[in-house]
């Protein structure tokens, strides 16, 4: 590393703590939908739409707070992400229509959509007045070790539960009947139909989910990161998330840990200044990381043998 | 003949009604925000139609969507999703303004096609990196042209406040972040003195210029090599059967290539008519969301290249709609993006359905074909299904 910007970091525990802490906060929104897309993939059915998702949940989640509290700003939020989630199963699964062009729609669509609400909701196109975010947690204990403290201290819950959630996945995906079926339908829906599986059933319940923690990731950033909704702040993070689930391997862990790797570009890009080179280009980091785990992901990772294939029964 | 009488008008059930059922579903966006969906669309219409202003504005509106619609359709039909022409009719534009500000001396039939060509080549060098990496490394281009959006956004922001800015804006109020003016030299005219010249007069402030000639001409050069020239008919063998396109000997991946090359370097001329002819410097908030809706325009039509010239009118008279409504009916413009949104998934679900019909039918008639041949059969015909 170059000397500089160790300098630029800080080379003190408490600071180290401190930037480790920040790219864990950064993390989450990026973990929560990578979860998702993974539940959705696994199924069969490829999620661009998740930027969309999020930026609804996001704002949503804004508004929910903003009149009924956090906590039921973010469930809201996760309510919005699963109903745009829906469009596009209806559209996908049902009616067979290339899912990335569907995918792609639901961005649109949500960035019109939330453009109108905020005027019509806060009279602003782009902002809304700062909302409540939920109490924050301390780690007992481990919250008094001053090394430690940016990391044990003052925790947004939805970060816990956040990374709690990886194990969930794992069992749900890996020791449930649900996670066998939708597996299964991922990988040969043709031979899951045979055995009886309801293929259509399974991949809805997949593209739910990955609804769901998208706009628990969008809910995120606006009540518990800014607490605020701002146009745009997803920034993108709806497709690195999709980019960290593929560098992932289609696994929980996996995702956790590309997440990791991109929500610490993502903190370095907003604390580090490196000499001699552009603050633009130190902030696109994130996407030159992204373009970069991409082609260099794909010798050892595999898709579902059936992500982003309609199915269709034949005779129908 | 019937038969194609048949086929085309199957081809135009899926836009016409993807189209109206985008007119109902945007009307309820307007019920909730409390605003009479007749009446704003009585705005939209009064105000498009009534006046000439609107309607060559209409033109100046339609003409980069059309570059953009063909840039996402040729990506299509080699089976592509160029969601990159955003980025890189950025980097156009910054090509163009760069040799329209700093190449000097040259008179305008010389600077101007160099300025264009300037453009072209902004756009394939940041549609290069996305297809190699596809080619090469299997990485997808949806995500990672999408982060090359991303970029272009800094490298914009990087060239045009940080290294080219126009520092002789004079002492009006605070400068703008803009490239210095571009030379006369490299301006493309508007249509206004030949359009009075054939009895149109519009006024002046209108912009309508001489790249929808040029647009009109791609869509024309796009048909020709997709549809009437070997590359193009194994670009489009390649995008709806790869496997039977290799097994029959075509290089998928060098089509592939070329194919996007060529995306980007139409995708290149996106941002050119407003920059050469409106603006007339590069500045940073440049118009944005021309390669988004492009993709909108190319699905609406099918990724026909005539086709895409008629739903770019109908973006830009849509676009344009919305300036009235807001100004006119109170109504946020962004109504039109939902209803882009809105008639992306509707056309290509209703293209979908009806595909589905027409086969079932065909199949349908098929089986009534042969169960009515052997004339031993005793059962009914279709008795056997």
């Amino acid at each position: 590393m170059h000397p500089d910007l160790i300098l630029a970091a800080g080379a003190s525990s408490p600071a180290i703590a401190d930037a480790v802490a920040s790219a864990i906060r950064l993390t989450t929104p990026l973990l929560l939908a990578a979860l998702g897309a993974v539940f959705t993939e696994r199924g069969g059915v490829v999620n661009i739409g998740l930027e969309g998702m999020m930026i609804f949940g996001a704002f949503w989640s804004a508004w929910g707070a903003y009149t009924y509290g956090p906590l039921a700003g973010l469930a809201i939020g996760a309510v919005a992400g699963a109903i745009m989630s829906l469009v596009h199963a209806i559209v996908s699964v049902t009616f067979r229509v290339d899912q990335i062009v569907s995918g792609v729609a639901i961005n649109t669509l949500a960035y019109g959509l939330v453009r109108v609400a905020s005027q019509a909701l806060f009279h602003s196109a782009t902002t809304s007045p700062s909302v409540p975010s939920l109490t924050r947690i301390d780690v007992p204990l481990l919250d008094r070790i001053p090394a430690l403290q940016p990391l044990m201290a003052n925790l947004s819950p939805l970060i816990v539960f956040a990374f709690a959630l990886v194990p969930v996945s794992w069992w749900v995906l890996n020791r449930t009947v649900f996670g066998l079926r939708l597996r299964s339908v991922g990988e040969n829906p043709l031979a899951a139909d045979t055995l009886g599986i309801n293929v259509a059933l399974m991949r809805y319940a997949g593209v739910l989910i990955s609804g769901l923690l998208a706009g628990l990731a969008g809910g995120y950033l606006a009540v518990e990161q800014t607490s605020m909704y701002v146009e745009g702040m997803t920034a993108g993070r709806g497709f690195v998330a999709l980019a960290a689930m593929i560098f992932g391997n289609w696994t929980p862990v996996g995702a956790m840990l590309a997440s990791l790797l991109f929500g610490l570009a993502d903190s370095l890009s907003i604390r580090v200044t490196i000499p001699h080179v552009p603050y633009q280009f130190v902030n696109s980091l994130p996407y030159i990381l992204t373009i970069v785990v991409l082609a260099g992901a794909v010798g050892h990772a595999r898709a579902p043998a059936a992500d982003g294939v309609p199915y269709e029964r034949s005779g129908e | 003949m019937k038969r194609r009488w048949v086929s085309l008008g199957l081809s135009l059930l899926g836009p016409v009604s993807a189209l109206l059922i985008s007119a109902i579903l945007g009307a309820f966006v307007m019920l909730a925000i409390g605003k009479n969906p007749l009446q704003v669309y009585a705005v939209m219409i009064s105000y498009n139609l009534g006046q000439l202003d609107s309607i060559g504005s209409i033109f100046y509106r339609a003409t980069p969507l059309i570059f953009s619609g063909l840039a996402v359709a040729i990506g299509f039909k080699a089976g592509l999703f160029n969601i990159g022409v955003e980025g890189q009719y950025y980097l156009g534009a910054f090509f163009a303004s760069w040799a329209g500000v700093y190449i000097k001396g040259l008179p305008a039939y010389i600077h101007l096609p160099l300025v264009i060509l300037f453009g072209i080549a902004g756009g394939v060098i940041w549609a290069w990196l996305p297809i190699y990496l596809k080619v090469k490394r299997g990485a997808h281009e949806v995500i990672t042209t999408i982060m090359m959006n991303s970029i272009a956004s800094a490298v914009m922001l990087y060239f045009i406040h940080d290294v080219f800015m126009d520092q002789n804006q004079g002492t009006l109020g605070a400068p703008r972040v803009r490239m210095p003016p571009i030379q006369p030299t490299a301006r493309m005219p508007t249509m206004l003195g030949f359009l009075h010249a054939i009895g149109i007069d519009m006024p002046n402030y209108v912009a309508i210029n001489w790249f929808l000639v040029l647009a009109v001409l791609a869509a024309v050069a796009v048909y020709y090599v997709l549809w009437r020239t070997p590359f193009g008919y194994e670009l489009r063998a390649v995008g709806q059967n790869p496997q039977a396109a290799e097994a029959a000997g075509i290089n998928t991946k060098r089509i592939q290539y070329q194919a996007f090359l060529l995306s980007g370097a139409i995708a290149g001329l996106v941002g050119l008519s407003d920059l050469l002819t409106y603006f007339g410097y590069l500045d940073i908030d440049f118009p944005k969301g021309y390669g988004f809706s492009g993709i909108a325009v190319a699905l609406l039509a099918n990724n026909n290249p005539f086709g895409i010239i008629l739903s770019s009118l109908l973006f830009g008279f849509l676009e344009r709609g919305g300036l009235g409504i807001q100004a006119l009916a109170g109504v946020p413009r962004e109504v039109t993006t939902i209803l882009e949104g809105v008639v992306i998934l509707t056309v290509v679900t209703v293209t979908a359905i009806i595909g589905r019909q027409v086969r079932a039918y065909e199949r349908h008639m098929a089986a009534i074909a042969t169960a009515a041949e052997p004339p031993v059969d005793t059962r009914a015909p279709g008795g056997g299904q």
